[in-house]
């Protein structure tokens, strides 16, 4: 690795959290001093905090414990990349568990307060005006989780080592946050409260060589786009009495087109079709078949989640 | 033996969706590319007769 210039170093000591102005072509280092110290995230475009990271989107695309190589996705609908992982020493972070909170701690082990990571994240981004309404779910970094049989989220200890790290290179200006996740008594950070080092070090020219190419797509939206741009600034909910509904791509219209199979083509339908969900309608299995035949064929990411090969 | 008819029943955008693949060159038109399908779908299945247990 080429060197890199630190532009400033801090310690996060737990029960605290940083925000962090990072612009474009800047790294953020979150690096174990202790060990075992799971670090909870938050990241907003720096100069529109309507646009902040999607969990949901980033696993979509990365899957449930997203790593070196991998990019931190906005919402939609701006979905644009963030940030690219250039550097995880340790392979384990989580998009699948929110925040812990007050409410948690409250009601499954009786603190009246607690150390958490929603207030802990809210306390750090009331340095640039946000609000506890505006801290998001939470990219959970060395955090050590699956999804057991019967479908819940689970977490489990974790093995990092000082100096474990994970980089996080800004593709565009943001306001990174993060925090020493507040949980001491669930096995997430090993049953402690730990300090973690923050770096911010100015990109190398090799770093920056490692990004991928994505997409840049009309879909990826911006105020300027919205019917819409203006951030309401009171709290009740009112009906615009001028409002009027501009769904895209409405009505949904319905076209019959008529198949005619060869008893051959029949057979080869009849072998494949599911009856299992569609019953004696062939008209949807064969629609069925149709549209999953295109996804084996041509689909270039798992269903649902966007291609983020470049064309 | 009669040819049998399936009555598809698509919206506008399935309808793009299956243009703009036959603009590709996949197939000359709707019909041909939804006997593609079929016939590639169920070649698939031959091959492999487990693909379709899980989805």
């Amino acid at each position: 690795m080429t060197s890199r210039a630190i532009i400033s170093e801090f310690v996060i000591q737990p029960g605290t959290g940083k925000a962090i102005e990072l612009l474009k072509g800047q790294i953020l280092r979150i690096e174990q001093i202790e060990g075992g110290q799971c670090a909870d995230f938050n990241c907003f475009n720096l100069h529109d905090y309507k646009e902040f990271m999607h969990c949901g989107r980033t696993r979509t695309v990365h899957g449930f414990h997203p790593s070196t190589g991998t990019f931190m996705w906005s919402a939609p609908p701006r979905e644009r990349a963030m940030l690219y992982i250039l550097e995880d020493t340790v392979g384990r972070n989580d998009v699948l568990f929110p925040r812990c909170s007050a409410y948690v701690y409250e009601a499954s082990y009786g603190f009246s307060v607690h150390t958490n990571c929603h207030d802990i994240q809210a306390e750090a981004q009331r340095e640039y005006g946000l609000t506890p309404d505006d801290v998001h779910d939470s990219f959970n970094l060395f955090m050590c989780t699956g999804v057991d049989q019967d479908g819940h989220a689970f977490m489990t200890r974790q093995t990092t080592k000082p100096g474990d790290h994970v980089d996080l290179l800004a593709l565009m200006d943001v306001l990174a946050v993060p925090n020493v996740c507040g949980a001491d008594v669930m096995k997430t950070s090993n049953f402690a409260l730990k300090p973690l080092k923050l770096t911010v070090f100015a990109a190398a020219d090799a770093d920056l060589a490692k990004v991928p190419n994505v997409p840049k797509l009309a879909s990826q939206r911006t105020p300027k786009d919205f019917r819409n741009p203006a951030i309401k600034s009171d709290r009740p909910l009112r009906r615009d009495p001028a409002y009027r509904a501009e769904f895209p791509n409405t009505p949904i219209v319905i076209t019959e087109l008529p198949i005619s199979l060869e008893p051959d083509e029949l057979a080869m339908f009849n072998a494949v079709k599911r009856t299992d969900i569609y019953g004696d309608d062939d008209a949807a299995a064969l629609r069925d078949l149709l549209f999953s035949w295109w996804e084996e064929r041509f689909l270039q990411a798992h269903a649902g989640a966007p291609s983020i090969k470049s064309k | 033996m009669a040819e049998t008819i399936v009555k598809l029943r698509l919206n506008q955008q399935q309808l793009e969706l299956m243009d703009r693949t036959i603009a590709q060159g996949v197939a000359p038109d709707r019909v041909s590319l939804v006997r593609l399908a079929l016939r590639e779908y169920a070649a698939a299945r031959k091959a492999d007769p487990v693909t379709e247990t899980a989805r």
